[in-house]
């Protein structure tokens, strides 16, 4: 590196990292301190000359965030019709209020509902009816948010569209919605079902309590949860019309954004709902955060930081490339665990990509960072937003869930679904 | 016409010593729904009501599920009492601020009062910050509208 570039680099670097570290500390709500460090890296950038408005622009990947507002606005249209209160309180019936049985299907029905929609939104919505169908059962909700959380964070990674990093991993390297049903389903599902597993024993003494009334969660009927069957029938229509697209899509040469925007359009069109109310349930932070950070990861390309980085690991390719991939996956699940999943990945992307242009075989690579950065998220509380949210909802009821309790489920989680995961890739690699 | 003509003068409070379980027994012995918490100088520190103690009891999921129509049944909800040490806990962990007005606030003033705080009763202090009294959203209307006879 040339000496005038040292001074930009140590800046974009302090700029980025000291960011990282607030995000770290919880002092300032994440999307504030991206959108100050996004600044600051352009007014640096400008005043250095190493970055400029048009390149801080272009950093900003529009695929991911159309993505992810097409399908916000889909699944906030759905919200209020009551369509996830009537599938939680049907898994509720076919448990016949056993509680280890009600764990297995609460939890496949959020995971499902994760891998298809936004899991952050299905667990904000899962959460509290569940602590309904707990309490009048007369059983503790702490077992079953936790799943939730964990779960749908695992089963998230088997799809395009089910995690905010496959959405961005997906996007970068220009995989279909196939190539993750075909290299991450899999590996997935035998991940979720040892998290399960191993979720199930962990909190074996509180499933074995036996319920106080059965009755209750009998009487629950699902038809009555559905405040507008026929807006839910349409926007499912429109979201089954859509998931059929993202089959389809790679084929048909057109983004997943398009697919996710097209759909939201259609059911704007076909349900008219009030866009007031709309935009309330849309997560504009979310968005603004994952906008943010491109423009503070372009900063740090600029800069030349992620050419020296790529220098760095292109010395490390004498390794073993099942080797590396396993080095991926557990650098980026750990830095995952202790900073949040989409900076991790958003940083990484470019020096993956930037690996590739060297001329290492990239494509196992991206599939590492996605089994990394979507198991890593189990490990601590502020690993996931879905971990996040469910935590805060808990703080508001009789059974808080602290840090204490979620490192001792949550991390053997990230443990052994990473563990599967490198075994798995390992086995599979030349698939890859 | 000020607040004190309309107050009720003899109020039932409690100290700030006591605990959760005395003020159940008051509240319920004396049929009240509002119960000031005063120090040992009779100066209001907070109140307590029946819509405070009944948080104890009320199930957490009818903050976050916005319709419960569907429930039919709350189950194991309906049995659940607050444990022995929640009960035996310092009022002054569920009691809210205590807001008042001075003897010499006028009936429409402390009505709107009444109505931004959304407070049923309002409790009303003397000069150097003694309780004496609590006048009701009744007792303010009724002394408003007893003027309409003259008009």
């Amino acid at each position: 590196m040339g000496e005038d570039l040292i001074l930009p680099a140590v800046l974009a670097c302090i700029i980025f990292f000291g960011s990282l570290i607030i995000i770290f500390s919880e002092k300032l709500h994440r999307s504030i301190t991206a959108i100050a460090g996004g600044t600051l890296m352009v007014i640096v950038g400008r005043i250095l000359n190493f970055y400029s408005e048009e390149a801080a622009l272009e950093a900003i990947d529009f695929n991911t965030l159309g993505l992810l507002l097409g399908m916000m606005m889909l699944v906030a249209m759905l919200e209020p019709t009551g369509f996830f209160q009537y599938l939680a309180v049907l898994a509720a019936r076919a448990s016949k209020g056993k509680p280890v049985r009600l764990f297995v299907l609460l939890s496949v029905v959020t995971t499902i509902l994760a891998m298809f929609l936004d899991n952050v939104t299905t667990v904000v919505i899962v959460a509290p009816v569940t602590i309904l169908i707990c309490e009048i059962i007369g059983i503790s909700p702490l077992p079953f948010l936790m799943s939730e959380a964990l779960l749908s964070n695992t089963g998230g990674v088997a799809t395009l569209i089910g995690d905010p990093p496959n959405v961005l991993i997906g996007s970068a390297a220009g995989f279909s919605f196939n190539d993750f049903l075909i290299h991450s389903l899999p590996i997935v599902l035998v991940a979720w079902a040892a998290a399960l597993f191993l979720l199930l024993r962990l909190f074996k003494k509180d499933l074995s309590k036996r319920p106080r009334s059965i009755k209750a969660v009998m009487r629950l009927n699902p038809a009555e949860t559905l405040n507008e069957p026929l807006v839910a029938r349409r926007i499912l229509i429109v979201l089954a019309g859509a998931v059929l697209f993202f089959f389809v899509h790679h084929a048909l040469h057109v983004s997943p954004s398009l697919v996710a925007l097209s759909a939201a359009a259609v059911a704007l069109v076909w349900v008219r709902p009030n866009l007031d109310e709309l935009f309330k349930h849309i997560e504009w932070s979310v968005l603004i955060f994952f906008a943010s950070l491109f423009v503070m990861v372009g900063g740090l390309e600029a800069a030349g930081v992620l050419a020296s980085v790529i220098k760095v690991f292109e010395r490390a390719s004498d390794i073993h490339p099942v080797l590396f991939g396993v080095a991926v996956i557990w650098t980026t699940a750990i830095l995952s665990a202790v900073i949040d999943n989409v900076p991790i990945t958003i940083a990484l992307i470019p020096v993956i990509r930037g690996l590739g242009d060297a001329g290492m075989d990239i494509n196992p690579l991206w599939w590492a960072l996605a089994f990394g950065a979507g198991f890593g998220g189990s490990g601590t509380i502020i690993g996931a937003t879905a971990n996040i949210i469910v935590v805060t909802l808990s703080e508001k009821t009789r059974y808080p869930i602290t840090s204490k309790i979620w490192n001792k489920r949550g991390l053997p989680v990230m443990l052994v679904t990473c563990a599967i995961a490198s075994i798995l890739y390992a086995l599979v690699y030349p698939l890859f | 016409m000020t607040v004190t003509s309309c107050m009720k003068k003899h109020v039932v409070s409690i100290l700030k010593t006591a605990t959760i379980r005395e003020a159940a027994a008051i509240i319920v012995s004396k049929h009240i729904g509002l119960l000031p918490v005063v120090d040992k100088n009779n100066k209001p520190v907070g109140v307590i009501g029946i819509r405070d103690l009944l948080t104890l009891e009320l199930p957490d999921f009818v903050s976050f599920v916005a319709d419960v129509d569907f429930v039919h049944d709350f189950g194991a909800v309906e049995t659940t009492r607050p444990s022995a040490r929640t009960l035996g806990k310092s009022v002054k962990t569920l009691m809210k601020p205590a807001i008042s007005v001075d003897e010499d606030c006028g009936l429409l003033r402390a009505y709107a009062l009444m109505l931004q705080h959304n407070l049923h009763d309002m409790l009303v202090v003397s000069k150097d910050g003694k309780l004496i009294g609590v006048a009701s959203r009744v007792d303010v209307g009724v002394a408003v509208l007893s003027a309409w006879g003259k008009i």
